[in-house]
C-alpha cells in the first residue's frame, strides 16, 4: 500500500515537472535522460518484482528492470537510425 | 616525419609517362606507414568513447552487451540464477571476446583513417609557408607571408620560388615542376590566356622566367588543402549509399534484438532459462557485425584510392556516381587532343602567294595573346612577313565564340580577320566580296587531314587557309576501348568543323561526336542525356565548359584546364588525362561491390552460428539434435561462435581495404560470382571456422 502511495506520488512529480524541464531545454541532455531512466526504474523493478511474486530478489528485479529498458532503449536508438540516419 | 620530402613524391625519370597498364600508371603515394598500426592500436580504445560508438548502430549494440556482459562476470546472479557452471570465467570470456570485437571494428575504421592521414601528411609537408612578393596596385613589391595572401591578390614569383598558393597566370612565360602534387617531374609551361596552362597550384616550384599571378584561392581553401581534406577524412559525411546501407543493418538489428529479447520468455516457459550472457552471444552472432564493423573503412580506403591516382575528389557521392556512369561527354581539344594546336601550314586561296597570306595572317594575329595565334605569328615570321603598319595606332579583336573570328583593325581603316571558315566567308560576302571554290578545297584538306583550318581575310578578300595541327594523345584508343567494354558511351563535342571533328573522332574511337558546338550545345546534350534518365560525365577544361561540367552528374576537370572549370568540377585529374574516368569509375564499382560482398559474407555467416548456439542453449528441450558441428560443449559452442565473429573481422580488413577486384565482366556474371564466392562461402566457411576454434578451446580446456 505505501509502495503504491509512494509511485503515485513520484508519477505525479514527474508529470507537474516535465513541461518545465521541456521548457528550460534541460530533456535534451544525456545525463538528465539517465537520470530519468533510473528513476522510471525505481517504478518498474516493483512491477517485475510483483510478476514474478517474490521468487527473485530485489536485486534481480531492479536489474531485470534496467535491462528491460537498456533493450528498448536500443531499439528505439535502432529505428531512430532507420528513420534519420543523418542524424548519426 | 622525416621521410615526407617532397622528393618522396616524385618519379625517377624525367621522360614522360607512358600509357601502359593501368597499375603502372598507379602513383603509389610514397607514405610513412611506420607506426601506423600501433597508432591505430591507440586509436581503436580511444574510439571506443560512447559519443564516436553511436555513429555505428551494430557495434554500439555489440558495446552495451560487453557492458552488461561485464557486469554478469562480476555477479551471475544478477539476472536471476541460471544453470551452468564456471559461471564467472565463461561470463568473463564473453566479455572479453566482445570486447575485442568492438576494439577490431575500431582498429578497421582507425588503420583506414591512419593511411589517408599518412598521405595527408606527405602532402601537408609540400605545403610550406613561404614568403610571396605581393605586388600592391601602386606597383611596389611587398614581401608576405604566404598565408596572408588573399583571393584577387597579384604577386610575382621568379625561378626557383615555390609558388605561394593556386593561382591564375596574367602575365609571363615560364616552366614549372608540378611534381609535388602530380609525382611527375617533367616541367609544364605555363603562360597566360590560355585555356590549358594558365592555372598554377600553391606548392608547386617555378623553374625558371617569371610569371605574375593572381591569387584564386584563400588559405587553406588551395588544391593541397582539399586534396589533404580529402584523404585525411576529417570532414567525412556518409555517402548516400552508406546512408541506406547503415539503415538496412539497423533494421537488421533491430529485428534480432526482438526475436532474442522475447527469447528468454519462451524459454523459461518451457523450463530452459538461458542465462542473459549467452542470450547476448546470441544477439552478437546474428547481427551482422561483419559488415557492420568494415563499413566505413571500406569508404575510407575508397576515397583514398581515388587520391592515389592523382584525382582529388570533392566528395564520395561523386565517386559513388561514377560507379553508375552511362556516358561520357569529352571536349575535343585539350582533353582528347593535346590542345595546343600550332599553326603548320599556309594554304594560299584566291591567287595570293603563301608570303601575301603570311602577311595578313601575321597581321591579324598581331594582338592574339592565344598559342594558336602566337604560333601563327611564329610561321609568318619564319616566311618573312614582317609588320608594316603601326601597332600602337591600330586595334585587336578578340575571339568569341559567337563570332568566332578574331583579327585587327588596321590604322587605315582596313579590317584583317580570321578565323572559322564560315564565319569568314559571311564577312567576306558582307563585304561585297566574292567566294572561290578552291577555298573550300583548302577547307576540306585541312579537315581531312584532322587540323583546324582558320582562314584568313583582308575585307572582302580571302587571303587562304591557316593549317592548325593537333594531335589525339597517344594510348586513348585503347582506354576508350575499355570503356565500351564497361558499358560507357563516349560521346566527343567539339566547336570544330564536321571534317575535322569525324577524323579525330574516328582517330580516338569515340562511340560519337558532335561537331560544331557551342557552349549551349553541351549543356543541351548532357540535359538531353539525364532526361533518357542517364548517368552522365564530363570531362573538360576551359571555362566554357563550366556550365557543363556543372550540370553533369559527374565533372572531371583536367588539372591543366582553368580554374573555372576546377571550381565547377566534382573532381580534379592532376594527370590531365581524359580517361581517367575509367580509373575512378572502377573504384565507384568496387566501393559498392565491396560493401555488398561482405554484407552477403555477414549475413550468411548467421546460418551457421543458429547451428552453433541455438542447439547449445536448448539441449534440454531436444534441440541438441542440431549439433551438426559436434561441437564439445554448450560452452564450447557459444565461446567458439563468437570468437570465430571476433576474429573475422581483422581478418578481412585487407579486403575491405583494397577492396574486391574489380573485373570486366557483366553485371549479371559479376554478381553470380560474387554470390558464389561470398554467399555461399559465407555459408561453409564459418562451419569449419567455428569448428575448429572448438576443438582447440576444448583441447585447452577453456569450456
Amino acid at each position: 500500500m505505501k509502495n503504491l502511495k509512494l509511485v503515485n506520488e513520484i508519477q505525479t512529480l514527474l508529470a507537474d515537472l516535465t513541461p518545465e524541464l521541456q521548457s528550460h531545454g534541460l530533456l535534451r541532455s544525456l545525463p538528465l535522460k539517465l537520470f530519468l531512466a533510473l528513476l522510471l526504474n525505481l517504478i518498474i523493478a516493483p512491477t517485475v518484482l510483483a510478476a514474478t511474486g517474490g521468487s527473485i530478489s530485489r536485486l534481480n528485479a531492479y536489474a531485470i528492470g534496467l535491462l528491460g529498458l537498456v533493450t528498448v532503449g536500443l531499439a528505439i536508438y535502432l529505428m531512430m537510425v532507420m528513420l534519420q540516419p543523418q542524424r548519426f | 616525419m622525416s621521410s615526407s620530402e617532397s622528393s618522396s613524391l616524385t618519379t625517377s625519370s624525367t621522360i614522360p609517362p607512358t600509357r601502359g597498364p593501368r597499375y603502372s600508371r598507379h602513383h603509389t603515394a610514397k607514405v610513412n606507414t611506420n607506426g601506423l598500426y600501433a597508432r591505430a592500436i591507440r586509436e581503436s580504445f580511444v574510439k571506443l568513447d560512447p559519443r564516436i560508438m553511436v555513429r555505428n548502430p551494430v557495434m554500439f549494440v555489440v558495446w552495451v552487451g560487453t557492458i552488461i556482459t561485464a557486469l554478469t562476470t562480476i555477479d551471475p546472479n544478477l539476472f536471476g540464477s541460471t544453470p551452468g557452471k564456471n559461471q564467472y570465467f565463461y561470463n568473463g570470456l564473453i566479455t572479453v571476446i566482445l570486447f575485442f570485437t568492438v576494439v577490431f571494428a575500431n582498429f578497421a575504421e582507425a588503420v583506414a583513417e591512419g593511411r589517408g592521414k599518412a598521405q595527408a601528411d606527405a602532402l601537408r609537408a609540400t605545403r610550406s609557408d613561404t614568403t610571396a612578393r605581393r605586388l600592391s596596385p601602386n606597383g611596389l613589391v611587398q614581401e608576405v607571408s604566404s598565408t596572408n595572401l588573399r583571393k584577387g591578390d597579384l604577386v610575382k614569383v621568379i625561378a626557383g620560388d615555390i609558388i605561394p598558393a593556386d593561382g591564375e597566370v596574367i602575365e609571363g612565360i615560364a616552366s614549372v615542376d608540378e611534381s609535388a602534387i602530380t609525382g611527375e617531374s617533367a616541367p609544364v609551361l605555363k603562360e597566360p590566356g590560355t585555356d590549358i596552362s594558365s592555372s598554377v597550384t600553391g606548392g608547386t616550384r617555378i623553374l625558371s622566367d617569371e610569371l605574375t599571378i593572381r591569387i584564386t584561392a584563400d588559405p587553406g581553401q588551395g588544391f593541397i588543402d582539399r586534396m589533404i581534406a580529402l584523404v585525411e577524412g576529417a570532414e567525412r559525411t556518409k555517402t548516400p549509399n552508406e546512408i541506406a546501407l547503415t539503415v538496412l543493418l539497423a533494421g537488421l538489428t533491430l529485428i534480432f534484438l526482438v526475436v532474442v529479447a522475447i527469447l528468454p520468455l519462451i524459454a523459461n516457459y518451457r523450463g530452459n532459462p538461458v542465462s542473459i550472457a549467452t542470450l547476448i552471444s546470441l544477439l552478437v552472432a546474428l547481427i551482422p557485425t561483419t559488415i557492420g564493423g568494415l563499413l566505413s573503412a571500406i569508404g575510407i580506403a575508397g576515397m583514398d584510392r581515388v587520391a592515389q591516382f592523382n584525382v582529388i575528389a570533392t566528395s564520395g557521392r561523386a565517386v559513388e556516381a561514377c560507379g553508375d556512369v552511362n556516358t561520357l561527354i569529352l571536349d575535343k581539344t585539350g582533353t582528347i587532343t593535346l590542345g595546343n594546336r600550332l599553326a603548320e601550314e599556309f594554304i594560299p586561296v584566291n591567287g595570293h602567294s603563301e608570303k601575301d597570306l603570311a602577311q595578313v595572317a601575321l597581321a591579324s594575329s598581331i594582338f592574339d595573346q592565344t598559342p594558336e595565334g602566337k604560333s601563327i605569328v611564329g610561321l609568318a615570321n619564319r616566311l618573312g612577313a614582317k609588320v608594316d603598319f603601326d601597332e600602337t595606332k591600330a586595334e585587336g579583336i578578340e575571339f568569341t565564340a559567337k563570332t568566332r573570328m578574331s583579327g585587327t583593325n588596321l590604322p587605315n581603316g582596313v579590317q584583317v580577320r580570321k578565323g572559322a571558315v564560315d564565319a569568314i566567308k559571311g564577312f567576306v560576302r558582307s563585304r561585297g566580296g566574292a567566294l572561290t571554290s578552291d577555298l573550300d578545297q583548302a577547307y576540306e584538306r585541312v579537315s581531312r587531314l584532322g587540323g583546324t583550318p582558320l582562314a584568313v581575310c583582308k575585307e572582302g578578300d580571302v587571303y587562304g587557309i591557316i593549317y592548325l595541327k593537333d594531335i589525339v594523345k597517344p594510348g586513348i584508343r585503347e582506354r576508350f576501348d575499355q570503356m565500351r567494354r564497361m558499358g560507357i558511351r563516349t560521346i566527343m563535342l567539339t566547336g570544330d568543323n564536321r571534317i575535322t571533328a569525324s577524323v579525330i573522332a574516328a582517330e580516338a574511337g569515340v562511340d560519337d561526336f558532335i561537331a560544331e558546338a557551342t557552349p549551349e550545345d553541351k549543356m543541351r546534350v548532357i540535359q538531353a542525356e539525364q532526361a533518357e534518365n542517364k548517368i552522365v560525365a564530363m570531362t573538360g577544361d576551359g571555362t566554357n565548359d563550366a556550365p557543363a561540367l556543372a550540370q553533369a552528374n559527374v565533372g572531371v576537370a583536367m588539372n591543366s584546364g582553368t580554374q573555372a572549370a576546377k571550381e565547377a568540377a566534382n573532381m580534379v585529374d592532376l594527370d590531365s588525362d581524359p580517361t581517367k574516368l575509367i580509373d575512378i569509375v572502377t573504384i565507384g564499382k568496387q566501393l559498392l561491390i565491396t560493401r555488398g560482398a561482405l554484407t552477403t559474407f555477414s549475413i550468411a555467416n548467421d546460418i551457421s552460428k543458429y547451428f552453433a548456439i541455438i542447439p547449445a542453449i536448448f539441449t534440454a528441450v531436444g534441440l541438441g539434435n542440431l549439433n551438426i558441428m559436434a561441437l564439445a560443449s554448450p560452452q564450447s559452442a557459444v565461446l567458439s561462435a563468437l570468437i570465430f565473429n571476433a576474429l573475422i573481422i581483422p581478418a578481412l580488413i585487407p579486403l575491405a581495404l583494397k577492396g574486391v577486384q574489380f573485373r570486366p565482366l557483366s553485371a549479371d556474371q559479376l554478381l553470380q560470382r560474387n554470390v558464389y564466392v561470398y554467399g555461399v562461402g559465407g555459408i561453409i566457411a564459418p562451419f569449419i571456422g567455428i569448428k575448429i576454434i572448438d576443438i582447440i578451446i576444448s583441447a585447452v580446456g577453456l569450456a
